[in-house]
């Protein structure tokens, strides 16, 4: 490593340790004064202590973090998931309340670990709505209504899960490629495009995004690509069943177990009701047109007043949305089939940005009114 | 039904009174000027067809249209990114044949909008890209190819492995008399599909028209959950569907014979018991002159593959006894396995040695090269009208069979008409809705 390159390591290893976005709800969640030491333990061996401050102030159950870490050991050359199974503590996975956190790395992988200097922590936090567990109105066909993998009734009932309250912005798709992109994998020239995307590769392959691009949702995304980023995160893309159950709510808001509130719309069209995205000369979300104030794309949380029942935003419009679920007429292993879009974009008519509407696409398409957002459901409990 | 003369048609077909006069003459392309082209139906095949085109320099997309207005936005995005100018969407094809800017026409319809739109289109002088199966049933399909003839119209089907180079070599192979006598060619079509989801009856969805959308098929209550591929009010059936290019391609190995004289047929639900009225398990036996053609179809055998993406445009051949787009030719000296999708051919002697193997692309651009190049030069294409009606007719012939009880039907191709069966030539032609209707004379 250059002399330059590790000058730059040392000082991203400062700055990133807590990757901080001023404040900025739509991309990563705030986090700060991230230290790292080193303990022994009573078996000999060391264990790793990471302390953070995660600030904002709306984390809540209902709008939890999800906070993931990554390491590298070569001074920032390459970096690792930090795998949830050799963490403990009160800041990791989903986390429900603001402060100071402190996560107890202690597994297999820090045991190499002999000098802290070599090590550098990155934590990642996303805002994520909570979706409690029970019933909900499905009212499209699951897969177009092809495909047998995918048999979810039209009573679903789907177990509580936790979805990004926006869709994966360009400041956090950069932020990836910078860690991960290497000669370029992830990255598409169209992304350059600073009316539709706005991701420059430069010569050394690093990224920069174009000023002002950063909280706008990430386009020219493949289905792999989005994949790729989401297990970067620990996250997957969502089901149609559950992108449609963020959307609508469910027979109850807060879940089949308590059912004190009753969702008054469970069959809702779009994420705020009844009601025509563009009804009464309100516009509640981003759909063809200039009318609404976005010629193009907007950025992440423009209309978070026409959320949905849980707080998810923009599920309708600005960008169609990857989901894990596939289409099929004709089925064959060894055919890369048909990926399942939903939720309109920019570019779709006003209907088109209801909870039912879908569109197939082939995984490797780029597009720039297709991005994504991701999904976790909670891990088993010791 | 009473005949219409044109005018009338037009005036009925387009709710528009002396609009017929005012169909725009065919425009004179020059060498340079770019083929502007309307894309009707925005489903995954004409999202497909307006991208590729779209890509081509010497061609303009003007026109995306479908009923359906949520198909809009995909097929937009595609296009934009390939060309300069934005493309106007619309929901009514007719806005397209107006123009007299536009040259050609893709009609990437359902099965039961093939026929008029292209019909209409060849009348407004566009040429017309046509996606398979040509025509929902017989008599349509004639009326196609003399719409096409009449007006001088270019008119390709959209059976893509007909410009395949590999296909054209195995052409010559048989014909060069290397497998013998030809007497026998098997078609096989052993797909995997899924059961159709249920679903109730429901409104129509804001922006969709599905009044245009039935066109010329009978307007039913809506429902979510149908899918027309297996309806025949519009189509030939999910069979038809995919193996008519592989029919077409046991027609054009063996020099194109025109009309089998007779079909022996058992069709049945077997499997995808699931309010479809049209069967998932078909054998056929046609007898043409000289020559008996099968056809092996099912939708439920999982084991058997299309060609995968890795053979597809590469060097190696389908895994044949398991290949389910093949199509074997016997002859009396030697055989032939040829695939689909650029899976290439490879023949055998009378010992059963390998003695020829020839890989193979995919014919899609290839095909679209010869349509354009016959917009200018007003060529026939490599799959004109017509063979898209021969090669789509003999499962017509077969789904009527299975519509009159599996019976054996005679077939007379100087009339296209079935000579034993009076029921089975109920079948050749649909009833059409009023306001939609191909006319006898075109």
């Amino acid at each position: 490593m250059t002399k330059q390159r590790r000058l730059r390591h040392a000082v991203l290893g400062v700055a990133l340790a807590g990757v901080c976005c001023s404040g900025l709800q739509a991309r990563w969640l705030p986090t700060d004064d991230v230290k790292v030491r080193i303990e022994s333990t009573e078996l000999g061996g060391p264990k790793i202590v990471i302390e953070y401050d995660l600030k904002d102030p709306n984390i809540s159950p209902q709008s939890p973090a999800y906070v993931f870490l990554r390491y590298s050991k070569d001074f920032g050359d390459n970096w690792q998931w930090l795998p949830t199974d050799a963490l403990r503590g009160n800041g990791f996975d989903i986390v429900t309340k603001p402060g100071r956190k402190e996560v107890v790395w202690w597994g297999t992988d820090q045991t190499s670990v002999a000098d802290l200097g070599q090590v550098e922590v990155r934590v990642r936090a996303i805002a994520m709505a909570t979706v409690p567990a029970g019933r909900f109105v499905m009212k499209s066909l699951p897969g177009g209504g092809r495909d047998e993998s995918n048999k979810a009734p039209p009573d679903a009932n789907v177990p509580l899960y936790y979805i990004a309250k926006y869709e994966t912005t360009i400041a956090m798709y950069a932020d990836y490629l910078n860690e991960v992109g290497g000669q370029g994998a992830g990255w598409n020239s169209r992304m350059a495009k600073a009316d539709r995307c706005g991701i420059v590769q430069e010569n050394d392959h690093t990224y920069r995004v174009a000023p002002g691009r950063e909280d706008y949702p990430i386009t020219y995304v493949s289905w792999y690509d989005a994949m790729g980023f989401l297990q970067w995160c620990g996250l997957r893309l969502p089901t149609e069943a559950e992108w449609e159950k963020a959307v609508r709510g469910g027979l109850y808001l807060d879940g089949d177990q308590t059912r004190k509130h009753p969702n008054p719309l469970p069959e809702r069209r779009y994420p705020w009701g009844d009601d025509a995205p563009n009804e009464g000369g309100v516009h509640r979300c981003n759909f063809d047109g200039p009318d609404d104030g976005f010629e193009r794309l907007a950025p992440v949380g423009s209309f978070r007043r026409f959320a949905g029942p849980s707080g998810v935003c923009d599920l309708a419009g600005n960008v169609a949305e990857w989901t894990l679920d596939w289409y099929t007429t004709s089925y064959h292993v060894g055919l890369d089939g048909f990926r399942m879009v939903r939720g309109g974009s920019w570019m779709a008519v006003p209907e088109g940005c209801d909870a039912v509407t879908g569109a197939t696409q082939l995984p490797l398409k780029e597009s720039s009114i297709m991005g994504f957002r991701g999904v976790r459901r909670p891990t088993a409990g010791p | 039904m009473e005949k219409l003369n044109r005018r009338a048609f037009l005036r009925s077909t387009l709710g528009l009174t002396g609009t017929a006069a005012l169909w725009p003459s065919t425009r004179v392309l020059g060498a340079n000027d770019k083929i502007v082209v309307g894309v009707m139906g925005l489903g995954g095949r004409g999202t497909y067809l307006a991208q590729k085109f779209a890509e081509r320099p010497e061609v303009e997309i003007a026109y995306l249209c479908d009923p359906n207005t949520r198909y809009f936005a995909r097929v937009r995005e595609a296009v934009e990114e390939e060309q300069d100018r934005s493309p106007k969407v619309v929901q009514d094809f007719r806005k397209v044949l107006d123009d007299k800017n536009v040259d050609v026409l893709i009609n990437a319809t359902p099965d039961h909008w093939h026929a008029l739109g292209t019909i209409l289109a060849c009348q407004a002088g566009k040429d017309v890209y046509v996606e398979k199966p040509l025509a929902h049933n017989i008599w349509e399909g004639r009326k196609m190819v003399e719409a096409a003839r009449k007006y001088k119209r270019v008119v390709q089907t959209g059976m893509q492995t007909r410009s395949a180079p590999y296909a054209h070599k195995a052409r010559e192979y048989i014909a060069s008399g290397k497998l013998g006598s030809v007497y026998l060619v098997r078609v096989y079509n052993m797909m995997q599909h899924p059961r159709q989801a249920k679903a109730a009856d429901g409104p129509v969805p804001e922006g969709f028209d599905y009044d245009l959308w039935c066109g010329p098929a009978p307007k039913r209550p809506y429902n979510p959950s149908r899918a027309w591929l297996n309806q025949f009010d519009y189509s030939c059936g999910p069979i038809a569907g995919d193996a008519v290019h592989q029919f077409d391609m046991a027609r054009f190995l063996i020099g194109d014979p025109a009309y089998p004289s007779a079909v022996s047929q058992t069709g049945a639900i077997r499997s995808l018991v699931d309010g479809r009225d049209m069967p998932d398990t078909q054998m056929a036996l046609y007898e043409y002159d000289g020559l008996t053609m099968t056809l092996d179809a099912a939708l439920w055998t999982p084991y058997l593959k299309k060609i995968p993406a890795g053979v597809r445009d590469s060097d190696q051949f389908p895994d044949w006894p398991f290949c389910s787009t093949k199509v074997e030719v016997l002859g009396t000296e030697g055989f032939m396995y040829f695939g689909r999708h650029g899976g290439g051919w490879q023949a055998y002697d009378r010992n059963g040695e390998l003695v020829h193997s020839q890989c193979g692309r995919q014919g899609d651009k290839d095909h679209q090269d010869n349509f354009i190049q016959c917009v200018r030069t007003r060529d026939k294409p490599t799959c004109d009208v017509e063979i898209g009606h021969l090669s789509v007719l003999p499962f017509h012939l077969a789904n009527i069979s299975y519509r009159v009880g599996n019976q054996r039907l005679q077939f007379d191709g100087a009339t296209e008409s079935v000579t034993n069966c009076d029921e089975a030539n109920r079948y050749l032609k649909r009833e059409y809705r009023p306001e939609w209707t191909v006319p006898e004379n075109v």
